[in-house]
């Protein structure tokens, strides 16, 4: 129990002890701004994985540590894409997973916000053209918001969806 | 039976007119068998005393346009550490089957029906002849690794449906599991038979992200497949791409500057030391201690913030080229590096004595998933998962990479094979790595980081390289094609392997510990999608 309070001491706050992005906070268009309005300052965020590397879903992950703390903006992660306000999709589309993303697309409640989050999900990058790869997720579902990187660091991840929810106010 | 040569002598002596020929590719033994006779000279490597050859890869190799034939290779790690051999067939044009080895190999299950998927040739006499990587909606005679295969090709649709092995009686139900899940991980289907708690039986579903890479690196020179390596799995994108370019650098016969093979040593082991914080981390909030996972993950967010400073990628991205480093390190930057992990190990050692000092939670991960060392032998696991089930295998150790011949440290092993044991092996291995990191200071000679690269090898050549990434072993085979293109690249993440035996670990337990018993894989999908 001592040693638990003692590390916690010494540790101290580490929250917001990160580099600032120095990438541009991507550019939000007027629609997307304004289908973000709703939610105000609370945004529940299903993530799907359609052929990402997983370098993508480690700086999500990464996203909700204690550094990065993203529950102090009001963003949560949701377990199911029917209590989710958005999805963040990563990854080319693969024909393996096509399916599942229009699946998932259909199950999250409307108004819905879809954000491509990384170079693969935004134009496929070094996946582009491959027999098993059947498109960018903006072939298939329309999507209102792109983070770009390989992968986005999670400062430029927590940067944009920040001046997504600020649109809001 | 240390000589690679007298290994393979023996082979001939006992298989003497089955043998078509004997060859040696590095220091690989290479011994030509006739088809028929594959099944009895892979059981004869396999179950031999002086053998207990290791199946640690099958795969083909469609030799067109070169010679209108294919190759089937099996590569088995042997007894004696670090032996290894590989065996090879050929099939005629037009030849479209092989007699499969898996009725007496469990570790070449996936691998036949894999082979069977992208080359269209077929294991004869295999058990299970369902699709692998090919999901059902996959038109017929679609096999991408078919050189007559375009690598842009697009596919139709077909219907069809997966049949998972059913376990029916009174009171057994299924369970779903994917391809998506609850938490921020990939794609994959689980489905659970159970009667009452205990999982009577595990079938995977995988291939979901299945993008093409091994065709894509088709297109790709041999001196510019790194990229595409280090997105085979975005959380080893240093193993891979570090994998690829030994296999390369053998192939092109170019010796690595020293002071390259240090800075290799040393972001190989920060890539090693994040993720296993961060699993440790993870793996007790599987159990619900959820104080464990914030110091992991606030420790691994320290870690990754310095390859950020030293690399300008948290992933350690672009600092592997074939023939070097694209990255050096000042010494004021490596002091800085060891400056962090001295603190790092302080700190982690802290979190370690709170994580072994909680009963409750040994409680939990004691005897769970527990992995026989039989069963982890029998399917050819290795890694961190065979480590704790005394499969004592470490290929810095046995094949020594990189610098890590100058170095000293040691491979934990476990015998207990369950959750507790993955996680210790993972602590240890921290401690191991920061201990390597602080050796490449004191050692690491000055001096150039990058080789130049040679004329591009002959059409045909081909080499193997095998590096222990964090998860464990590392296998590329890469073959030339002509003026420096790739003919053939074989990328075998330790995830493709150790998968299936997860399907033997979670027997007997019950399905809220799957994620936990999970988790102490912890396994990539990319990496084994492909």
């Amino acid at each position: 129990m001592f040693r638990i309070i003692k590390k916690s001491l010494t540790t101290g706050v580490v929250t917001g002890r990160y580099p600032e992005p120095t990438a541009p906070v991507p550019h939000l268009t007027d629609e997307a701004k304004e289908k973000a309005a709703p939610f105000g300052n609370s945004l529940t965020i299903r993530e799907v994985d359609t052929g990402s590397c997983n370098a993508c879903e480690m700086e999500m992950n990464a996203l909700a540590n204690a550094v990065y703390d993203l529950e102090r903006f009001g963003i949560h992660i949701a377990a199911s894409p029917r209590h989710a306000d958005a999805l963040v999709v990563t990854g080319p589309v693969t024909a393996n997973m096509e399916r599942a993303l229009k699946d998932v697309h259909k199950s999250a409640p409307d108004p819905k916000l879809v954000i491509a989050l990384g170079d693969c999900a935004i134009d496929c990058g070094a996946f582009k053209g491959s027999y098993a790869v059947t498109g960018p997720v903006d072939r298939h579902i329309p999507v209102d918001v792109k983070i770009p990187g390989c992968p986005p660091r999670p400062a430029e991840i927590l940067a944009a969806l920040r001046a997504l929810m600020g649109g809001a106010r | 039976m240390n000589d690679a040569d007298a290994v393979a002598q023996q082979i001939v002596k006992v298989f003497e007119h089955q043998i078509a020929g004997v060859g040696r590719v590095q220091d690989i033994p290479v011994v030509r068998v006739a088809k028929e006779a594959i099944p009895t000279v892979a059981h004869y490597i396999h179950s031999t005393a002086e053998f207990r050859g290791t199946l640690s890869l099958q795969w083909a190799v469609d030799l067109r346009p070169m010679e209108a034939r294919s190759q089937i290779y099996y590569l088995f790690s042997l007894a004696e550490r670090g032996a290894w051999l590989i065996v090879l067939t050929e099939l005629a044009d037009g030849d479209r089957g092989f007699p499969s080895i898996t009725p007496r190999i469990h570790a070449a299950k996936w691998y036949e029906r894999e082979i069977r998927d992208l080359f269209g040739l077929i294991p004869e006499g295999h058990p299970d002849l369902r699709r692998l990587v090919r999901h059902e909606h996959w038109p017929k005679g679609t096999h991408p690794l078919k050189k007559d295969f375009a690598w842009d090709h697009v596919m139709g649709r077909q219907q069809g449906e997966y049949h998972f092995r059913r376990i029916e009686g009174e009171g057994v139900f299924e369970v779903p599991v994917g391809p998506i899940h609850a938490g921020i991980i990939e794609p994959g289907h689980f489905r659970f038979s159970v009667a009452g708690e205990p999982i009577m039986q595990l079938e995977l579903r995988h291939f979901w992200t299945h993008r093409g890479v091994e065709k894509l690196f088709e297109n790709l020179t041999l001196a510019d497949g790194v990229s595409l390596a280090e997105k085979v799995s975005g959380d080893t994108s240093f193993g891979h791409g570090l994998a690829y370019c030994e296999a390369v650098e053998r192939l092109m016969d170019v010796a690595i500057p020293p002071r390259a093979r240090y800075l290799r040593t040393l972001f190989l082991e920060l890539e090693r030391i994040h993720n296993h914080i961060g699993d440790v981390g993870a793996i007790c909030n599987d159990a619900a201690y959820a104080l464990a996972l914030a110091h992991g993950g606030r420790i691994k967010e320290r870690v990754m913030q310095l390859n950020d400073r030293l690399t300008g990628s948290r992933f350690l991205r672009g600092v592997n080229v074939v023939g070097g480093s694209a990255i050096d390190l000042s010494p004021a930057q490596i002091d800085e590096v060891v400056r962090e992990m001295d603190a790092i190990d302080k700190d982690f050692g802290e979190l370690s004595a709170i994580v072994f000092g909680n009963a409750s939670l040994t409680d939990r991960l004691e005897s769970t998933g527990t992995l026989s060392e039989q069963t982890a032998w029998d399917h050819g696991v290795m890694g961190v998962v065979g480590r704790a089930s005394n499969i004592d295998r470490d290929v810095r150790r046995d094949r020594p990479f990189a610098a890590y011949q100058d170095l000293v440290f040691r491979v934990p092993v476990f015998t207990y094979g369950d959750v507790r044991a993955r996680m210790r092996i993972r602590i240890e291995e921290v401690k191991e790595s920061i201990n390597l990191i602080r050796q490449v200071r004191e050692r690491a000679p000055a001096g150039d980081i990058r080789a130049p690269i040679p004329a591009p090898p002959d059409a045909g050549r081909w080499a193997l390289s095998a590096v222990e990434g964090w998860r464990g072993e590392i296998l590329y085979y890469v073959m030339a094609g002509e003026n420096g293109a790739i003919h053939r690249c074989k990328v075998r993440d330790p995830s493709f392997v150790n998968w299936p035996a997860i399907q033997f670990a979670v027997l007997g337990n019950i399905i809220p510990d799957f994620p936990l018993i999970n988790k102490s894989f912890n396994l990539s999908y990319a990496g084994t999608d492909l």
